[in-house]
């Protein structure tokens, strides 16, 4: 009995171990794609039906499989490991914008711009290239854009007796001051995890006090001091706690309706419309309205946006032409217009693609993509512009500031330790 | 009994894959760091020798200081009061009062939880605004003690460590193990003798567990420690302003700034730091002059 139970077990260990292993068609080509594009990422479901679907169109010659990976920070390590390693999966999305030219220079991605000079280029926004390309060779395509400008609660706004959102930052903390007597968080602020509310509205001071030219000069140009000290009185009109907390908490507070000003990529726009948020039966993004970036009095900031490159789509060096091609086959097939629309519609998110968009696409994303197109300029948020070693130091220098263990000056002299290394 | 010259065949067979494995995971791995250390490398581009410049620029860094005396505190606290705690238990414990199977069971069931929820559910229960904590101070009237725990300098490393210092059952139910193979003989002696509970755990329950399980407990907790790491992250992430930063958060950071050559030197300083942690408590629990009198006594005896 002992043996035939044994031998049962045997048995159903090896063809789990079997059943374990994928199969493919001997000549199929496998494109291997660890994707952050999955959960509950607002690209999620669209970018799977994509798959989905160039997978049914290539059945028998290419499949691609996605490997799920819902953390952010998890999935920068995982690349960062796998490129450092010399095993960069065949196509993967990277986002730390200052790292793109030096993995660009390391030769370990494919050269793309064959391709893109048979007339794929053409699909791509003009210049989305420049800033990227080594040598004028192109191997990582700037795929996702986004714009960062204040959305605000238009009956919060009434609340605090502005009719209008204010145009300067003088106004904006007065402002600041009737939120706070009328007993509301003016914005929402972070220090803690990655610091990404506060970050941005650093990069906003920055744009307006800097204007287009403040990385010039590196961290030693004099707006990143006054952005400071500005940064520092905003933490003043937040929610509590706000030292310590985090993305979830930011959103949170602008969802159950305690903070007029909300700061975040178009990415976040999809949520305005979900019923779940929605408080009596009105949708969040009835009461939403999209603002600019105010400007500073004496800053050299006019009518700039603030922006980065959220998503690059990075396919890694073949030896095989045959699989070379097909990942090309794979890179264009969701660059197509067509389908970036169709991404555009369900996440709220932007593109270097040049796409119509679908008249469905919602009320706020077109006000966003107006302020877009109306910018006389555009500058990287802080964390694009800089090292990474910024955004790892952005939260300490920001709680360093907030709790008084250095002044606007020691803030920034922190992050240029941290960069200068 | 030494080996004899036919031993050594079958002993080197049986020792050699425990060998290997050891070389490949853990000595090859360790010269690596060493070697990385000594690099400037950004995982990229080809790396250039720095020799000690990445230990030079770590001892400069306030962040990276903050970080060995954070660990130093938390492994001497996990050593020095956890395990007292967890020993204490145990001694309570193994005298099996009236439900002792249900409170080893509560005291144990937070092991058997990932060190990532417990920290999530501590996050929960710190929070300003909504938090359990604030909550509870205000209801009773204290309001005035509600604050941000996680955000305040001066409560941050305490909210982060003290939470985890009640989480005893691990090394407990460890020395348990080890009481109930002490010979009750010892204890019915005492009892006659007049000696009482307290009296049987300082003279007989803890010097038997000294050199054991104790000396286990304490190197684990100690080294656990040492290498904190998650429970940080999720709850504060190193901050504010650094003061609960730990020698892996900030050489998980400074991986994350690709900058191998400073994440590789803080590897090679905690492996130090670890080295002669251990070495302290070996010679605190076994006590260098009981080992030499051993010494002295095998070889009175061989003569």
């Amino acid at each position: 009995m002992k043996k035939t139970i044994a031998l049962l077990l045997t048995l159903v260990m090896v063809f789990g171990l079997a059943a374990s292993f994928p199969a493919y068609a001997d000549d199929e080509i496998v494109i291997n794609f660890p994707s952050i594009w999955v959960g509950t990422d607002s690209k999620a479901a669209c970018m799977a039906k994509l798959v989905e679907d160039f997978n049914a169109e290539n059945a028998g010659s290419i499949k691609v499989v996605v490997e799920e990976q819902t953390d952010y920070q998890a999935y920068r390590d995982k690349i960062r490991t796998t490129i450092t390693t010399g095993s960069a999966p065949d196509v993967c999305i990277l986002d730390t914008t200052f790292d793109i030219k030096a993995y660009a220079e390391s030769g370990k991605f494919m050269d793309l711009t064959p391709y893109l000079n048979e007339g794929w280029g053409a699909n791509f926004t003009d210049g989305a290239f420049d800033a990227w390309s080594v040598d004028g060779k192109v191997s990582i395509l700037p795929f996702e854009s986004a714009v960062f400008t204040p959305i605000y609660n238009t009956k919060l706004l009434a609340q605090c007796g502005w009719d209008h959102f204010p145009a300067t930052y003088d106004e904006f903390f007065q402002f600041c001051k009737d939120a706070k007597a009328a007993g509301l968080n003016a914005m929402g602020q972070m220090a803690g995890d990655n610091a990404w509310s506060s970050m941005l509205w650093y990069s906003l001071l920055v744009e307006a006090i800097g204007g287009k030219d403040v990385y010039a000069d590196g961290l030693d140009n004099p707006a990143f001091v006054k952005a400071a000290e500005a940064l520092k009185e905003m933490y003043a009109y937040t929610f509590d706690g706000a030292v310590s907390a985090t993305a979830g908490d930011v959103n949170g507070h602008f969802l159950s309706r305690d903070t007029v000003v909300y700061l975040n990529g178009p990415w976040w726009i999809a949520n305005f419309y979900k019923e779940d948020n929605a408080v009596d039966g009105v949708l969040l993004a009835d009461d939403c309205e999209v603002a600019v970036n105010p400007s500073f009095e004496g800053g050299l900031g006019d009518k700039g946006l603030v922006t980065t490159v959220q998503g690059f789509l990075a396919p890694a060096k073949q030896d095989d032409p045959a699989k070379e091609a097909a990942v090309v086959k794979f890179l264009q097939y969701i660059t197509d217009p067509a389908h970036v629309s169709e991404l555009a519609l369900s996440s709220g998110a932007m593109f270097f693609v040049k796409y119509t968009p679908s008249p469905d696409t919602s009320v706020i994303s077109q006000k966003v993509t107006e302020v877009a197109n109306n910018a006389a300029y555009t500058i990287l948020h802080v964390n694009g512009a800089f090292p990474t070693a910024f955004s790892t130091e952005f939260p300490a220098a920001v709680s360093s500031l907030i709790l008084d263990q250095v002044d606007a000056q020691g803030f920034v002299d922190m992050l240029k330790d941290a960069i200068d290394e | 009994m030494k080996p004899t010259r036919s031993d050594r065949g079958p002993l080197a067979a049986f020792l050699s894959p425990a060998l290997v494995i050891m070389l490949t995971f853990f000595v090859l791995p360790v010269i690596y760091v060493v070697v990385v250390s000594m690099l400037k490398w950004n995982g990229i581009s080809a790396p250039t020798v720095v020799w000690f410049q990445n230990f030079e620029k770590l001892f400069r860094d306030k962040s990276f200081i903050r970080s060995v005396t954070n660990n130093i505190i938390w492994a001497l606290v996990a050593g020095f009061i956890q395990v007292p705690l967890a020993m204490l238990m145990a001694i309570i414990l193994s005298r099996k009062p009236r439900g002792w199977k249900f409170f080893r069971t509560v005291y144990f069931f937070p092991q058997v939880i990932s060190g990532i929820a417990l920290a999530t559910l501590w996050r929960a229960i710190y929070s300003a605004d909504t938090g359990l904590l604030n909550g509870l101070l205000r209801v009773i009237g204290l309001g005035h003690l509600a604050r941000d725990w996680l955000g305040t300098v001066e409560t941050a490393f305490p909210a982060v460590l003290i939470y985890w210092v009640f989480y005893v059952g691990y090394y407990m139910v460890i020395m348990m193990a080890d009481i109930t193979t002490i010979d009750t003989a010892y204890y019915e002696a005492a009892t006659i003798d007049g000696a009482s509970d307290f009296q049987q755990a300082i003279y007989i329950t803890i010097p038997l567990i000294k050199k054991t399980s104790l000396l286990t407990c304490v190197t684990l907790a100690s080294v656990l420690g040492l290498r904190q790491f998650e429970q940080v992250y999720m709850l504060t992430n190193g901050g504010p302003a650094n003061t609960t930063n730990t020698m892996v958060l900030y050489m998980y950071k400074k991986m994350q700034d690709s900058n191998y050559g400073r994440a590789s030197a803080s590897a090679v300083i905690l492996i130090l730091v670890g080295v002669i942690f251990i070495v302290c408590i070996r010679a605190i629990f076994t006590g260098r002059n009981e080992e030499a009198a051993a010494a002295r006594k095998r070889r009175r005896e061989m003569k």
